[in-house]
C-alpha cells in the first residue's frame, strides 16, 4: 500500500470510529425525540414514528409540570448555593498555601466519591437526627432537597472556577491595588469578571446535576414534593405512558438550549475546559 | 497587606465538612446496630450486619457482580473513547470544539431520559430488533432489560461522555511535535502510537479508567431501571434494603463495604501501576 493510501484508510477508520461512538451516544436521545411525535393510539413505543403528530404533547399530566417546576426551583437554588460555597473554596484552594491543602481539596471533592445513593440515605438519616433536635424535619421539603443537591453539585463549581483561576494572572489584581483600588474593588472589578465564565459553567453543571438526580431525590422527596427526574424514574418503573416521551423531548431541547446559551455567553473554550467537574 | 484567602474559604470548608462528616458518621454508625422491625434499631454495638454481609450469598454475589459490571464498563468505555478523544484532540479545525461541546451536552442530559431511549431501541417490536430478526442475525429479539449486559450498555451511556472529555484533556497535554519528531526519524505510525502516545497518556488513562469504574460502582439510576428487579448491583441493593425493608443498619453496612471495596481497588491499581512504572524505568 502506498503511503497516501494508508493515510486515507486510517482517516476513514478514524472517521467511522468517531461516527460510531457519536451514534451510540446520541441514539437514545434521537429515538426519544422521534418516538414522541408518533401519533398512534397505542401504549408501546414506536421509532421511527409511523405518523407524525403532537398528540402526546397535549397529554402530559399536570403533575409532571408541577414536578418540573419544583425541579427548576431546586436546581436554581442548588446552583446558586453551590456558587456561594464553591467560589470562595476555589479562591482559597488556588491562592493560599498551607499544610494539608491536598486534604482540604480532597474534602471538597468528596461528594463525587460517595455513591449518590449513599448521599441520599445518609442525608435522610441526618435530617431525622437534626429534626429530633430542632423539631423541623427537612425530609420531603424543598430546603432539604436543596441542601443535599448543593452538597452533590458543589464540586462542579469548585472544579470549573479552579480551572479558570489557575490561569488567572494575579498581577492584574496587583496592578489594580497599586493604583489605589481597595481589595474588594480590585476583586469585584478585575478578578470577578475574569472568573465569571468558570462560575457560569460550574453553575450550569450544578443545575444539570441537581435536575438529573434520581437517587438523592428518591430518599429525600415526598409524594407532594417529588422532583422531576425521580418522578420520571417512578413512572418508568411502574406506570409507563408515551406522554413521558413528550416531556422528555422538552427536557432534551431545554438542556441543549441551556448549554447553547452558555456557550454564547462564555465561549466554547471555557465550556469545554471546565467540563467534567474537574 | 497580603490577602488571607484561606479565611475566605473557611465558611465553605466548615459547612462542607459538617455536611460530610455529620451525614456519613450518623449513617455509617447505624451499620453497627441490629435492625429491629419498622426501621428501628437495637442499642448494642455489634458486627452482626457485617458478618451477615460476608456470609450471605445475596450480598457477596451482588458485590462481585457490581465489580464485574464496573470493570467491564471501564474497559469498554476506555477502548471506545480513547480513539475518539485522540482524533478530536489532534483535529486542526473549529469542528473539534463543536464535537467536544456535543459530548458535554450529551453528558449532562439526565440518564433517566437516555435509559428511556435505550428501552425504545431494544424493545422487542422496535426497528433494531425487526432488522436483526429479518437479517437472521439473532433468532429472538435482543433485550437489555433484566440483563447484566444491558446494565453495562446503560452505564456506558452514563460514563462515556465524561471519559471522552477527560481523555481529550490528557491527550491535549501531549505536544503533537513529539509525534512529528518520531515520524521524521522514520518511526511508522503504529510505533509512534505505541512508543510515544500510549506511554505519555498512560497516567491519565489510568485515572480516567478509575473515575469511570468508581462512577459505575456507585451508579444507581440506570442499574435500577435496566436491571428491572433482576440485576442487583450494590447501589440498587442499598436502595431496596432501606426503602422496602427499612433496614437502615444493613443499608449502612452495604454502603460501607461498597465504599471500602471501591477505595481498596483504587489504591491497589495505583500501587500496581506505580510498581510497573518503577520497574520499567529500572529496566529501561
Amino acid at each position: 500500500m502506498t503511503r497516501f493510501g494508508s493515510r486515507t484508510v486510517r482517516g476513514l477508520v478514524g472517521a467511522a470510529w468517531v461516527t460510531g461512538v457519536y451514534l451510540f451516544l446520541f441514539a437514545p436521545l434521537v429515538v426519544v425525540v422521534g418516538a414522541s411525535f408518533d401519533g398512534g393510539e397505542r401504549t408501546f413505543l414506536n421509532f421511527p414514528p409511523s405518523d407524525l403528530s403532537l398528540h402526546w404533547y397535549g397529554r402530559i399530566a399536570p403533575d409532571l409540570f408541577h414536578a418540573l417546576g419544583l425541579s427548576l426551583i431546586i436546581g436554581i437554588s442548588a446552583a446558586l448555593l453551590s456558587c456561594l460555597l464553591g467560589v470562595p473554596a476555589a479562591l482559597g484552594l488556588v491562592r493560599s498555601q498551607f499544610p494539608g491543602k491536598g486534604v482540604v481539596a480532597a474534602l471538597f471533592r468528596a461528594p463525587l466519591q460517595i455513591p449518590a445513593v449513599v448521599i441520599g440515605v445518609s442525608f435522610l438519616k441526618l435530617y431525622y437526627f437534626v429534626g429530633d433536635w430542632i423539631g423541623f424535619y427537612a425530609v420531603g421539603s424543598i430546603p432539604g432537597l436543596v441542601v443535599a443537591h448543593t452538597f452533590l453539585a458543589s464540586p462542579y463549581v469548585i472544579g470549573s472556577v479552579t480551572a479558570v483561576l489557575q490561569r488567572f494572572n494575579t498581577r492584574l489584581e496587583e496592578a489594580a491595588l497599586s493604583l489605589g483600588a481597595s481589595r474588594w474593588r480590585a476583586f469585584r472589578r478585575v478578578t470577578l469578571p475574569v472568573i465569571m465564565p468558570g462560575v457560569f459553567t460550574g453553575a450550569m453543571y450544578a443545575f444539570l446535576v441537581s435536575f438529573g438526580d434520581v437517587p438523592v431525590s428518591l430518599f429525600l422527596g415526598a409524594a407532594e414534593a417529588q422532583p422531576f427526574a425521580a418522578k420520571i424514574f417512578h413512572l418508568m418503573e411502574f406506570d409507563f405512558d408515551p406522554s413521558l416521551l413528550a416531556i422528555a423531548t422538552l427536557i432534551i431541547f431545554g438542556s441543549l438550549g441551556l448549554i447553547y446559551l452558555l456557550q454564547r455567553a462564555v465561549g466554547m473554550e471555557a465550556l469545554v475546559r471546565s467540563g467534567g467537574g474537574g | 497587606m497580603k490577602a488571607r484567602w484561606h479565611f475566605i474559604m473557611a465558611p465553605s470548608l466548615i459547612l462542607s465538612l459538617f455536611l460530610l462528616l455529620a451525614s456519613q458518621i450518623i449513617f455509617l454508625r447505624g451499620g453497627f446496630f441490629k435492625d429491629l422491625r419498622l426501621g428501628r434499631s437495637g442499642t448494642d454495638l455489634t458486627w452482626e450486619n457485617y458478618v451477615r454481609f460476608f456470609s450471605d450469598n445475596i450480598y457477596v454475589d451482588s458485590l462481585v457482580l457490581t465489580i464485574e459490571v464496573s470493570a467491564a464498563v471501564a474497559l469498554l468505555t476506555l477502548c471506545l473513547s480513547y480513539p475518539v478523544a485522540y482524533i478530536i484532540a489532534r483535529m486542526r479545525s473549529r469542528w473539534s470544539l463543536l464535537l467536544i461541546a456535543a459530548i458535554v451536552a450529551a453528558s449532562f442530559i439526565t440518564i433517566v431520559i437516555k435509559v428511556l431511549g435505550l428501552i425504545i431501541i431494544f424493545s422487542s417490536g422496535g426497528a433494531l430488533n425487526r432488522a436483526l430478526l429479518a437479517l437472521g442475525v439473532v433468532s429472538k429479539p435482543l433485550t437489555i432489560m433484566g440483563q447484566p449486559g444491558g446494565v453495562v450498555v446503560g452505564l456506558m451511556h452514563f460514563t462515556m461522555g465524561f471519559a471522552v472529555l477527560l481523555l481529550y484533556g490528557v491527550i491535549r497535554t501531549i505536544p503533537a511535535s513529539l509525534e512529528d519528531a518520531a515520524t521524521i526519524h522514520g518511526a511508522p505510525r503504529w510505533r509512534v502510537f505505541w512508543r510515544v502516545i500510549i506511554p505519555l497518556s498512560l497516567p491519565g488513562v489510568i485515572v480516567t479508567a478509575l473515575i469511570v469504574f468508581n462512577l459505575c460502582m456507585g451508579a444507581f439510576t440506570s442499574a435500577a431501571l435496566i436491571g428491572a428487579g433482576k440485576v442487583y448491583t450494590l447501589p440498587v441493593l442499598i436502595q431496596q434494603t432501606v426503602i422496602f425493608q427499612t433496614r437502615y443498619g444493613m443499608g449502612a453496612t452495604i454502603s460501607a463495604v461498597l465504599m471500602a471495596v471501591t477505595l481498596l481497588i483504587n489504591l491497589l491499581s495505583l500501587l500496581v501501576v506505580t510498581r510497573l512504572a518503577v520497574a520499567r524505568r529500572l529496566t529501561a
